[in-house]
């Protein structure tokens, strides 16, 4: 039986957990909200072997932070965006509640 | 006839000065007044705060404001509250104000409202203290809001709103993950606006959700996270009584 250590990655080195998907892709979220943007409304999933990044945000510069984050904190997986900025167009119409 | 004019989430910080402000510009064309549904800014800090503030300064409609969760999170809403406030937004929170616009009376009651899932799969009162007090929270914001729509009855409105920034239903949240619902609002909303009534109801929190729902009351619901309406506002015309 091998010590636990070694599934756990001891000393320091990256073990099986930081190689773990799932959780890269949860640390996104998490890094998303705790720096800079406050981004709670990008999603990150994992669909087909990829990770899938979707949302709207308030502006360009939001977008790229956003994208500059998913490359670092991703890094060697296949990542596709679909990243937007918020549109700022008054409405042409309104809706009516008779 | 009132031309409401709604968005939420708008998160504004230092680099979106300006971003929304043409926009506003038009809304004496279209609109009688301008309810912003929370999380206005990213973190709750004074500087995003002062950005929303100089967006909305000076317009000619009035600006009728709930805070969201985002607004909170510097943890100083009151002043956050206190810039927005400088900048003539009535800032709502388990109150109601007026808005004469040509002889109608428009009653907005208003409050950030919170979590807890919607019927039968909501969070109960039970438990750790913790738990007891999530709910308790989103309790006593739902009584707030409840209370404030009844007084707008009483003080004899034309027209009343309910402006949260959490959604009192499931509807308008079609389009996100089923499994984070219950943080995305809370039944105890809806039944305190179908309990004291209400013509409209208006929130945002739910940027991947769809606009339109409707309280099991029958009060229409829209979702106007400025990510679902995809522009600066959106416009509800209603009637009141001849």
């Amino acid at each position: 039986m091998r010590p636990l250590a070694d599934h756990a990655g001891g000393g320091g080195q990256a073990g099986p957990a930081a190689e773990n998907v799932e959780y890269r892709v949860a640390h996104l979220h998490d890094r998303l909200a705790a720096e800079e943007l406050g981004e709670l409304g990008v999603r990150a999933e994992m669909r087909a072997g990829a990770v899938v990044v979707t949302g709207t945000v308030p502006s360009a510069q939001c977008r790229e932070t956003v994208l500059r984050t998913v490359r670092e904190e991703l890094a060697g997986l296949a990542v596709h965006t679909d990243v937007l900025v918020a549109e700022n167009a008054s409405p042409d119409h309104a809706e009516d509640l008779p | 006839m009132i031309r409401v004019a709604a968005v939420g989430d708008i998160h504004m910080g230092p680099d979106s000065q300006g971003l929304l402000r043409p926009a506003f510009d038009t809304l004496p064309d279209c609109a009688d007044l301008l309810l912003l549904a929370g999380d206005l800014t990213r973190h709750g800090t004074q500087e995003e705060a002062r950005v929303v503030a100089q967006e909305v300064r000076g317009l000619p409609v009035p600006v009728v404001a709930v805070l969201g969760n985002h607004d909170h999170h510097d943890e100083q809403p009151e002043k956050v509250t206190a810039i927005l406030q400088d900048a003539d937004v009535t800032v709502l929170e388990g109150e109601g104000t007026i808005v004469e616009c040509d002889g109608t009376r428009v009653g907005i009651a208003g409050t950030k409202g919170f979590c807890g899932g919607f019927v039968g799969r909501s969070a109960g009162e039970f438990g750790e203290p913790l738990m007891k007090e999530f709910v308790r929270y989103t309790r006593r914001s739902a009584d707030g809001l409840r209370t404030a729509l009844e007084e707008l009855g009483r003080q004899g409105c034309d027209v009343r709103v309910a402006l949260t920034h959490f959604s009192p239903v499931a509807d308008t949240l079609a389009g996100e993950p089923p499994e984070i619902y219950p943080f995305l609002g809370s039944y105890l909303l809806a039944e305190a606006i179908d309990t004291a009534g209400a013509d409209l109801s208006v929130h945002g929190h739910a940027h991947m959700g769809t606009e339109h729902g409707m309280t099991a009351g029958g009060v229409r619901v829209r979702n106007v996270a400025q990510p679902v309406i995809r522009r600066a506002f959106n416009v509800y015309q209603l009637h009141t009584a001849v």
